[in-house]
């Protein structure tokens, strides 16, 4: 059993998550945007700063409300966005297969 | 012992994070500052037991703010730990070469935040 200050904690956090959530989906929206500029080989290199941003703010606070797979997805994701110069095929492939299993993990968590 | 803790970083959900995890978790009092601008004047005006800072802000970084922190004798004496999602050796040795008391990583536990404060400053 949950120690009462840990208890009132989990249901502070939850109501965090919720006031937060829209923060949140803003910035995979970043990502999908980016994702799918980088397979129509559009990906400015504002879009992929915007990408790297926002894949290191959801690296820096998922693990926080108990997804710790999101952070470790958003860490590859901006580690992508840093070191990408010019994304091939394989590449968008992976970058779009990460942005929306964070889109699942978020959308998942209770 | 109650402690006050300031806390600067321009992410408002961390922000939060932090806040809620030291005043549930530990009871201790909490300042918060959206900037390293607004931590300066916090700091000085609230005179907080340690400083849990931020480092990529926008304006001013984790880093100036700490040596201007460092620079005013009002809050020179306050103990600083950086809070960071860079986890980069090279980083982590450019933040600790700083001369702050701690390094902790984001994203940190809420449930032991507080632990891991009192650990690094040796508090009881």
């Amino acid at each position: 059993m949950d120690a009462p200050g840990q208890e009132n904690l989990s249901e502070a956090l939850d109501r965090l998550w919720t006031q937060f959530l829209p923060l949140v989906n803003e910035r995979i929206a970043i990502l999908e945007a980016a994702a799918a500029a980088s397979a129509t080989k559009r990906l400015s290199a504002e879009e992929m700063e915007a990408a790297k941003s926002a894949a290191h703010k959801l690296a820096g606070v998922l693990g926080s409300y108990g997804l710790p797979r999101g952070t470790q997805v958003a860490r590859e994701l901006e580690t992508m966005y840093s070191c990408l110069k010019d994304p091939g095929a394989l590449l968008s492939a992976h970058l779009a297969s990460l942005t929306a299993e964070l889109r699942i993990i978020v959308e998942t968590r209770k | 012992m109650t402690r006050r803790i300031l806390i600067i970083d321009d992410e408002d959900d961390i922000r939060e994070v932090a806040g809620l995890s030291l005043e549930t978790v530990a009871g201790w009092e909490v300042v918060l500052a959206d900037s390293g601008a607004q931590g300066l004047a916090r700091a000085a005006e609230h005179q907080p037991d340690a400083i849990l800072l931020d480092v990529m802000m926008p304006g001013m970084d984790g880093p100036t703010t700490f040596r201007e922190l460092r620079k005013n004798p009002i809050t020179s004496h306050i103990p600083v730990i950086l809070l960071t999602a860079k986890v980069q050796s090279s980083d982590q040795k450019r933040f600790a070469d700083l001369g702050v008391e701690a390094v902790l990583f984001k994203p940190f536990d809420p449930l032991t935040l507080s632990d891991q404060i009192s650990t690094e400053l040796g508090w009881e």
